[in-house]
């Protein structure tokens, strides 16, 4: 028994001692970042991956045995609805991510469902990392007067035309450089634009006349506005349509669909196919956004560097406005980081800041296209050599609005895309799809959307 | 103490049925309860259940006081319901009970050997992954010239301008893309079936002088009588609650929304208004519904009971 005895003492023994005499064991602290696999804009998740490293660097010089962890959260979904909606039920099932990438107009529902951490306490206490964001962004992630959101980037949305196909028209050059003067001028017209596009149709330069999005998403909206629709009552902070100005606008895309300029079954178009139209010189005008000039320009085989030879190639426009010597428009749809309310909010929304500082956000806004979000990172040499098309696109944001921050706004832009749909497939006129969607906003909204007239 | 002759029979049920039992009641009964209970309750976004107000069900209505009971189903939920009777009728007509049918009848006639060749080529769209068989569809309608059928149709035929039939005739597309996918079943029903009918039976027609329709029309379909009911209800209940490849086909187009579609687009499609879940699952208990109703009117319709009554042996 002797020695079984003197062996259980030892193990104890050194079992109590093991604490003192191996080094300190390190504390991993683990921050969950939820992101979608976004092609244009993979840094926006790994800017928080690096801010993290840094964290973990200054640490180790203080001799802190505790390092971050960051757990990428990717996932794959084709647009940001799906995922703030994946994100939402992950969060009710109490799987909520410290840190969410997200569309901004989420905010409002992400605050509702009591996800979203009020960043105004940490703003103000960190002047280092946001005193020079460009003030009109923080719209972008302002619900009910307070700040739940980081701006990350910034976009203008564009008509790109093919100038290639407007000179095989025998379009002038003076035509050509004049357009987006003409647009802003309310000169050439939304009406105009689709006859424009028809004429290239018939005249035989292009296949297709233009080509929009396949599916739900902000480009409509930016349209919409073009068509003096205004969505959003920040009085009453509700939704709001307007019969007459659905009936325009719809009027409008049957006439492009009738006059052959926008194919009738594009809403059942793939992405590729889309793009593929505009990129492989078929369509002469597609509506989408800047962070599309890196590949058109690969595209069509053009340096990326050569500012010159983009705009010899492609011509960009605000939406034009739908009557003569009305405002064109434009839209912004920034992306942001979002905190989630938890136990780790504060380190979470300090790793969002160092992401936001202008050297990571620049890699960003460069590399995919996005416009910064400060005012210094435009006199960034990054900036100055590789950020030509987004210092381009700059007066373009003087028409630009943002999506509205309502919690319903997902549901809002799914029902009047519904009306897209119905028109262009000539199931419904205009007038029968304006009487169609004001009846499913009022069901399915209630009282979250005002019907105007 | 060793258990009674009763104890005995109780422990036996519940060893042979009660793992039945359970999977019934887990896979069949509970999702129909928590749908019933998403569907009365105010789920949107988040999947946590509020408030149980019904509020996302009476969605589906609106008020009619000239209806029978002071409203009626919204024309969202008018038009997915006659979508889906079309579609599924259509399919279940022309294709899972008609050309399984036809197809039974045919490759039985063949020689052994081309008839199992023939069965197996029919069985290659079930067997394809759906979204390659999807895409193969999608190919094959392309609008532009370069999709199959244009190919065909411009090239063979000298048609000038291209057929756009997803645009055109979505229904048409849905229900060929269903149908070559749904006739393999019954083919396989159906020709185990013919070929258990006696040889004699055949023979006996055949010296009274009967051709081969004749063959068919008072040997082969009475015998068919049970498998053609149940292939009836079992296909019916799949398609009405069918959407896998309309989505993968056409996307949310709208001149496909059936019932089953809509409840997807309002739950959990990507992109396209979802998130809504218990306005979805409303939609759901109408298909419930459908379902059940339309299958124990088919099982009436059809006498499945004498189907499944115990063999009756006839003895020596």
């Amino acid at each position: 028994m002797k020695p079984l005895r003197l062996t259980a003492c030892l193990a104890v023994a050194t079992a109590l001692a093991a604490p003192l005499a191996a080094p300190v064991a390190a504390e991993e602290v683990t921050i969950d970042l939820w992101s979608r696999a976004d092609r244009s804009g993979p840094l926006r998740a790994q800017n928080i991956v690096d801010a993290a490293a840094l964290v973990n660097r200054m640490f180790e010089a203080a001799g802190s045995p505790t390092r971050v962890k960051i757990n990428l959260i990717e996932t794959n979904h084709e647009g940001f609805d799906a995922d703030a909606l994946d994100v939402l039920k992950a969060h009710s099932v109490g799987q909520t991510p410290d840190i969410i990438v997200a569309a901004h107009e989420w905010i409002g529902a992400f605050v509702e469902a009591g996800m979203a951490a009020n960043l105004e306490a940490h703003i103000a206490a960190n002047p280092w990392f946001y005193d020079d964001i460009i003030p009109g962004l923080w719209e972008s992630v302002t619900y009910r007067g307070e700040r739940y959101g980081i701006p990350q980037d910034s976009e203008v949305r564009m008509m790109f035309f093919n100038n290639d196909i407007l000179r095989k028209m025998g379009k002038s050059e003076e035509f050509i450089a004049d357009l987006p003067a003409a647009v802003n001028r309310g000169e050439f017209t939304a009406w105009d634009y689709c006859d424009l596009a028809a004429e290239a149709v018939s005249s035989g330069a292009a296949e297709v006349g233009w080509v929009h999005r396949p599916n739900v998403g902000p480009d409509f909206q930016m349209v919409m506005a073009a068509f003096g629709i205004r969505i959003y009552n920040p009085e009453a902070a509700k939704l709001q349509i307007t019969r007459s100005g659905l009936e325009t606008y719809y009027g409008w895309l049957k006439h492009c669909v009738d006059n052959g300029s926008l194919p009738a079954d594009i809403t059942s178009w793939s992405w590729d196919s889309v793009h593929g139209a505009f990129r492989g010189g078929k369509a002469l005008s597609q509506l989408h956004g800047i962070w599309n000039v890196g590949p058109h320009q690969q595209a069509f085989g053009l340096d990326p560097h050569d500012q010159e030879g983009f705009f010899r190639q492609f011509t960009w426009t605000n939406a034009p406005a739908s009557e003569k010597g009305g405002r064109p428009a434009n839209l912004s749809h920034p992306i942001i980081y979002v905190v989630a309310e938890g136990p780790q909010k504060d380190l979470a929304a300090m790793l969002v800041g160092l992401a936001s500082l202008p050297v990571p956000n620049t890699e960003h806004a460069v590399t995919t296209n996005h416009t910064p979000i400060t005012h210094g990172q435009t006199a960034m040499p990054r900036f100055l050599r590789d950020g030509w098309a987004l210092i381009a696109g700059v007066p373009l944001l003087e028409y630009a609005e943002y999506m509205p921050n309502h919690a319903r706004i997902g549901q809002f832009n799914a029902i009047t895309y519904q009306g897209v749909q119905a028109v262009e497939t000539g199931e419904m006129t205009p007038s029968e799809a304006a009487a169609m969607v004001i009846e499913e906003l009022e069901t399915e909204l209630g009282d979250d959307v005002i019907i105007l007239d | 103490m060793p258990p009674s002759p009763r104890q005995r029979a109780r422990l036996d049920a519940a060893v042979f049925l009660g793992p039945a039992l359970v999977l019934l009641g887990l896979f069949f009964v509970f999702p129909i309860v928590v749908n019933l209970f998403v569907a009365v309750s105010e789920m949107n976004q988040t999947v946590r259940f509020g408030a149980f107000s019904g509020r996302e069900a009476m969605k589906l209505f609106r008020p009619n006081p000239e209806a029978l009971l002071g409203f009626e189903l919204r024309p969202v939920f008018l038009s997915a319901l006659s979508l889906t009777v079309t579609f599924t009728a259509l399919t279940l007509l022309f294709f899972n009970v008609g050309l399984a049918l036809v197809l039974a009848l045919a490759t039985t006639a063949l020689p052994d050997r081309q008839g199992a060749f023939f069965r197996s080529v029919w069985l290659l769209p079930r067997m394809s992954p759906s979204v390659v068989y999807a895409l193969l569809w999608i190919w094959v309608v392309d609008s532009s010239p370069r999709g199959l059928l244009n190919q065909i149709a411009m090239g063979l035929f000298g048609l000038e301008t291209p057929l756009n039939l997803r645009l055109d005739h979505p229904m048409l597309v849905i229900v060929l893309a269903n149908g070559f996918i749904g006739a393999s079943l019954g083919m396989i029903i159906f020709t185990s079936a013919i070929r258990s009918i006696p040889g004699h039976l055949f023979h006996a027609a055949r010296v009274d002088g009967a051709g081969p329709f004749s063959v068919i029309r008072h040997v082969v379909l009475p015998a068919l009588r049970w498998p053609i009911g149940y292939i009836t209800i079992y296909q019916t209940l799949a398609l009405i609650v069918s959407f896998e490849y309309i989505f993968l086909i056409m996307g949310p187009a709208r001149q496909t929304m059936t019932l089953a579609m809509l409840a997807y687009t309002r739950t959990l499609a990507p992109g396209i208004g979802a998130g809504q879940y218990a306005y979805g699952a409303a939609i759901l208990l109408i298909l419930i519904g459908i379902g059940i109703g339309l299958g124990l009117l088919l099982w009436r319709f059809i006498d499945m009971n004498r189907l499944l009554q115990r063999p009756r042996i006839e003895t020596l």
